[in-house]
C-alpha cells in the first residue's frame, strides 16, 4: 500500500504503512509483549518468554507524536503509547490489546496498520459474562502458543503464577504501608515501585525505602490511567495532600488481582473477579468497591484525574459526586502541565474545603 | 379535482428538491381523500401522518425553513411519517403495544422485538437528528447538565429525551448493546440507568479479522506459526474462522457469543408478553429482508443512475429506516415501495434531482445535521456511496440457516465491531473502479471511533481527496465549512 509520508514533529519523516517500514532488527525475538488492559493476564504473556510492557505512558511529546496517527481530540494516553510504540518500534515483539474502552482497543488497529508489529485484540466483555471471558483467555493462550511456538503446561503456569503473584505480594506491602494511619508510603513513592511491574521488571521491584509518616489530608485517587510519566503531578498532589488509596490503572489497581488457584482456572477466576473497572455495565459494583474502599483508607476527599477525551470517566463525573460523598477535586489532563501554577492553587482551595468538611464531620 | 386527476398532475411534476413554501403550494395538488388513504397502525381516527412539510416546521422543526426536499408524493410521505414518530410512539402506547427501546446495536435486536405481537422497537439514539432539526441546543445542554461532556457524540440527545420523558413513552423494556462499539454512547446508556431505567444489558462482541495480519506478521518475521497448540494437534489457523455472506472475515466463537445474547433477549421478550414462537422471528427475518433489499435496490439504482434520481438527504434516511422502521415497520415499507416505484420512474424518464456533472463522492459516518447533505449537494456533489455505521442494518440475513444464528451472523457485518479497513473497504473498491472522485467523512469532536478512524481512513483511501468536517452544533453551520466544502469541490472537480 502506498501511504503518503508523515512528518514527525522533530521532522524526520516516517512512514506509516506496514510494508514501507523495514524490518531491520532481530530484536523483536527477545522484545516486549506490549499490553494495555488490566484484564489481559501478566503472567501468560509472560510465559512466551517475552516481557510484558504495559502501555501507559502519558507524555506530551510522545503524545504529539501520536497526533501524526489519530486525530488531535483522542485520548492522551492513547496518542502517547501510539507516540511511544512508533518511536520504539524494534522493542516490541507484539501487541496485545483489550475491547477494555473504544479507543484503547483502536490504537491495536492503528499500530497495526503503521507498523510491522502483530497486534492481537483481547475480547474482553462489558457485560458480566464470565463464560466469554475465559474462552477468550483460551483464545489468548492459543495465539501466544501459535505465534511463539511455546505450551504452556501446567507446571510452567504454576511457576509463572507464584512468580507474578510474590511480585504483587511486596508490592501489596508498600500498598499496606501506604494506607496506615499515618500513611507512611506516598503514591509518588508506590508509583515509582510499581513501574518496574509494568515494565515486566520484577526482579527490580524494591520496596526497602524510607517511610515517610504523613499528617496531610488523606485523599482517595480514582480516574484515568496514570502514566509513567506522572510524578510530577504525583508530587504536586502530595506536597499537601497524602493519598493513601487508588483505583487507577499506572497505580495499585493491579494489586487486588490475587491468584488463589495456581493453575489456568486460578488466573481466569482472579482477572475476572478483580474489581469492576468502570467500563463494565452496569458499573454499580466499580461505585460500590470504590466507596468501601474510601471507607478503608478513611480518607476525606476524592481527586478523580481525568485525561481528556477520556469518556469512560468523563461521562461519570456527575455521577461520581453524586454516589461517592466525599468533596471531589477534578483534575483534568492532556499531559502539557502548562497549567502547573493553576493547580497548585485548586489544591489548595481543596484542602480549604477539606478541612470544612471535616470540621463539620466532627 | 378528482383523486386520480389530481395524482395525475402531481406525479408529472419536473423531479427537483424544493422549499417548505413550494411544498405547501403543491400540498394543495393532492386530494383529501389521498390524505386519508395513508395512516400508521392502520388507524383511520389518528393514524393520517399526510401533511405539508411546514406543518412540522410549525411545531417546532425549523430547520425545514432552509432544507430543501425531495418533491415527490413518495417523499412527502416519508417525511410526514419520520417528523410523526413521537406522536406514533405515545399512540403505541395508547392502543396497548409494548414499547421497546432497543440502544446501541442499531439494526438487529429490533428483528428480535418485533417478533413478538404488539411490540414496537425504536432507537432513542435516533433522537440525535432532533436538535439539529429543531435548531435548538436545549436537549444537548440538558445532557450536559446530566453529565455528559461537551465533546461527545450528539447522541447524547438520547440521555436529556430520557430525562425529560416528552420524546418517546417510558419503554417496557429497554435493551442496551455495549461492547466492542462506541464508548460515548455505552456511556450515555449507563447515566441513563443512573436516571432509574431498568436496562438489560447485552455484550457486544468484537469482530477480530485482524488475527490473520497477526499471524501473517509473526510468519513475516520468521516466527514459527502453526505450532502444536494446547491440545497437542496441529491446527489450521482458518479452521476457527468463519466469513458472513458479505464477506466479512470473523472468530467463530463471536458467533456463539451472539447467539447467546439474542437467546437471552428472546427470553425476556418471552417473560414480557408470555409469547414463545420461533416461527415468528423467522417470519419477521423474512420482512426485514424485503425491506432490505428494496433499500439495497434504492441505493444502487440512486448510485448507478446518470442523475441521481433521489437527493441525499431523502436516501440517508431511507438508509436509517431500516434501523426498525420508524416505529411502524409495515407502513414505512409500503413508503419505501413507493419511493423506489419513484426511482424507477425516474430513471426510466431519464430525470432526476441533480445535474448529470454532479460529482460523485462516498459519504462516510452518517451526519447529525441534515442540512449538510443538502448544501453537499449545491455545491455540485452527489453521493453515490455511504458507509453511515449501520452496514448491520443494510445486508440481508440469511433464511437457510437457524434464526439466532442467522440473526448473528447478520450483525457480525456490523460497521463498528471490527477494523477500520473493512468499514471503509466497498468504498476503497469504488475509488479504485473511478467511481469515487472523493470522500467526505462527518465527525463528531470527542466520539471515540472518530478521533480514532479519521487519520486512517484518509491513509486507507489512498490518493482520493478526504474532505473531514467535525458537525457543528446546531446551527452551526458556519461560512468557512461551506468554504471549506467548496475547496473539496474544486479539488475533486
Amino acid at each position: 500500500m502506498a501511504l503518503t509520508p508523515l512528518e514527525n514533529p522533530d521532522g524526520v519523516f516516517c512512514t506509516p504503512s506496514s510494508d514501507a517500514i523495514p524490518n531491520t532488527s532481530n530484536s523483536f525475538l527477545t522484545g516486549l509483549i506490549g499490553y494495555s488492559c488490566s484484564y489481559i493476564p501478566v503472567e501468560l504473556l509472560s510465559l512466551t518468554g517475552f516481557k510484558p510492557y504495559r502501555l501507559i505512558h502519558g507524555d506530551i511529546t510522545l503524545s504529539n507524536v501520536g497526533e501524526n496517527f489519530v486525530r488531535v481530540d483522542a485520548c492522551p494516553l492513547i496518542k502517547s503509547n501510539i507516540g511511544y510504540v512508533m518511536q520504539n518500534r524494534t522493542n516490541f515483539t507484539a501487541l496485545i490489546g483489550s475491547t477494555g474502552c473504544d479507543m484503547a482497543r483502536r490504537m491495536f488497529e492503528v499500530l497495526a496498520e503503521m507498523t510491522d508489529i502483530p497486534a492481537y485484540v483481547f475480547n474482553n466483555p462489558r457485560t458480566d459474562n464470565l463464560q466469554m471471558f475465559n474462552n477468550e483467555i483460551d483464545q489468548l493462550i492459543q495465539y501466544l502458543n501459535k505465534f511463539t511456538g511455546t505450551t504452556f503446561s501446567n507446571e510452567l503456569i504454576k511457576n509463572e503464577i507464584e512468580h507474578w503473584e510474590s511480585a504483587r505480594e511486596k508490592l501489596r506491602s508498600l500498598k499496606k504501608k501506604r494506607q496506615a494511619t499515618p500513611s507512611l508510603v506516598s503514591t509518588t513513592t508506590l508509583h515509582k515501585a510499581v513501574i518496574n511491574y509494568y515494565q515486566g521488571n520484577i526482579e527490580q521491584i524494591k520496596i526497602d525505602i524510607n517511610e515517610e509518616s504523613s499528617y496531610k489530608p488523606r485523599v482517595f485517587l480514582i480516574g484515568s490511567p496514570v502514566p509513567y510519566e506522572a510524578s510530577q503531578i504525583l508530587e504536586l498532589i502530595e506536597n499537601r495532600l497524602r493519598i493513601v488509596g487508588d483505583f487507577n490503572c499506572g497505580i495499585s489497581r493491579f494489586l487486588n488481582i490475587k491468584i488463589k488457584e495456581k493453575t489456568l482456572d486460578g488466573i481466569k477466576e482472579a482477572y475476572y473477579n478483580q474489581p469492576d473497572c468502570i467500563f463494565k455495565r452496569p458499573n454499580r459494583k466499580f461505585y460500590e468497591w470504590v466507596n468501601n474502599q474510601i471507607k478503608e483508607v478513611n480518607c476525606t476527599g476524592i481527586i478523580a484525574w481525568i485525561l481528556d477525551y477520556c469518556d469512560n470517566y468523563d461521562f461519570e463525573l456527575k455521577r461520581m459526586e453524586k454516589t461517592l460523598h466525599l468533596p471531589i477535586l477534578k483534575l483534568k489532563s492532556d499531559f502539557s502541565y502548562q497549567n502547573f501554577s493553576q493547580l497548585k492553587t485548586r489544591i489548595d482551595a481543596f484542602i480549604e474545603m477539606l478541612s470544612h468538611t471535616r470540621s463539620s464531620i466532627l | 379535482m378528482n383523486i386520480s386527476r389530481k395524482r395525475t398532475l402531481h406525479k408529472s411534476l419536473k423531479p427537483k428538491k424544493i422549499s417548505l413554501h413550494e411544498w405547501s403550494q403543491q400540498f394543495r395538488l393532492i386530494d383529501d381523500a389521498l390524505i386519508r388513504k395513508y395512516k400508521y397502525y392502520n388507524n383511520d381516527e389518528w393514524g393520517i401522518y399526510l401533511s405539508p412539510p411546514a406543518t412540522f416546521s410549525v411545531y417546532g422543526t425549523r430547520e425545514l425553513k432552509r432544507l430543501k426536499l425531495d418533491n415527490s408524493f413518495a417523499a412527502l410521505r416519508m417525511w410526514g411519517f419520520v417528523f410523526n414518530e413521537t406522536e406514533r410512539l405515545f399512540r403505541a402506547r395508547q392502543i396497548g403495544k409494548r414499547v421497546i427501546a432497543t440502544m446501541g446495536d442499531l439494526g438487529t435486536v429490533p428483528v428480535l422485538v418485533m417478533s413478538f405481537p404488539d411490540c414496537v422497537p425504536f432507537y432513542p439514539e435516533c433522537i440525535w437528528w432532533i436538535p439539529f432539526f429543531r435548531e435548538s441546543t436545549e436537549l444537548l445542554d440538558v445532557a450536559s447538565k446530566l453529565g455528559t461532556p461537551e465533546a461527545a457524540c450528539f447522541s447524547r440527545a438520547a440521555l436529556a429525551a430520557f430525562y425529560k420523558k416528552a420524546y418517546f413513552p417510558k419503554p417496557d423494556l429497554i435493551v442496551a448493546s455495549t461492547g466492542a462499539s462506541c464508548d460515548d454512547y455505552s456511556c450515555i446508556m449507563q447515566l441513563v440507568e443512573d436516571l432509574g431505567y431498568e436496562i438489560f444489558w447485552v455484550e457486544i462482541p468484537y469482530r477480530r479479522s485482524l488475527l490473520p495480519i497477526f499471524i501473517n506478521k509473526g510468519e513475516q518475521r520468521g516466527i514459527k506459526i502453526g505450532a502444536k497448540v494446547v491440545n497437542g494437534e496441529k491446527e489450521n489457523v482458518t479452521d476457527d474462522y468463519d466469513q458472513t455472506i458479505h464477506g466479512y472475515l470473523y472468530h467463530k466463537d463471536m458467533e456463539h457469543y451472539l447467539i447467546n445474547e439474542y437467546k437471552r433477549i428472546w427470553q425476556r421478550m418471552f417473560k414480557l408478553t408470555g409469547v414463545n414462537n420461533l416461527h415468528r422471528l423467522e417470519e419477521t427475518i423474512k420482512k426485514t429482508n424485503h425491506l432490505r433489499k428494496l433499500v439495497y435496490e434504492i441505493k444502487r439504482l440512486t448510485f448507478e443512475a446518470k442523475i441521481a434520481p433521489l437527493p441525499a438527504l431523502e436516501l440517508m434516511t431511507i438508509e436509517f429506516g431500516n434501523l426498525y422502521g420508524y416505529a411502524d415497520f409495515d407502513e414505512w415499507f409500503d413508503i419505501v415501495e413507493m419511493m423506489y416505484q419513484t426511482v424507477k420512474q425516474r430513471i426510466d424518464k431519464g430525470v432526476g434531482i441533480l445535474t448529470e456533472k454532479a460529482i460523485p463522492i462516498a459519504w462516510i459516518t452518517p451526519t447529525a445535521d441534515p442540512y449538510l447533505l443538502n448544501i453537499v449537494e449545491n455545491f455540485g456533489c452527489r453521493v453515490v456511496e455511504t458507509e453511515y455505521v449501520i452496514n448491520q442494518a443494510l445486508v440481508e440475513i440469511e433464511e437457510n440457516i437457524e434464526p439466532f444464528r442467522a440473526l448473528a451472523r447478520s450483525f457480525i457485518n456490523a460497521s463498528l465491531i471490527g477494523s477500520t479497513g473493512e468499514r471503509v473497504k466497498r468504498i476503497k473498491g469504488k475509488i479504485t473502479e473511478g467511481r469515487i472522485k472523493g470522500v467526505l467523512i462527518t465527525n463528531m469532536l470527542g466520539a471515540s471511533h472518530c478521533a480514532m478512524e479519521t487519520r486512517l481512513i484518509e491513509r486507507m483511501l489512498g490518493n482520493v481527496p478526504v474532505l473531514a468536517i467535525d458537525v457543528p452544533a446546531p446551527f452551526g453551520i458556519t461560512e468557512q465549512i461551506k468554504t471549506r466544502i467548496e475547496a473539496f469541490m474544486e479539488t475533486i472537480r
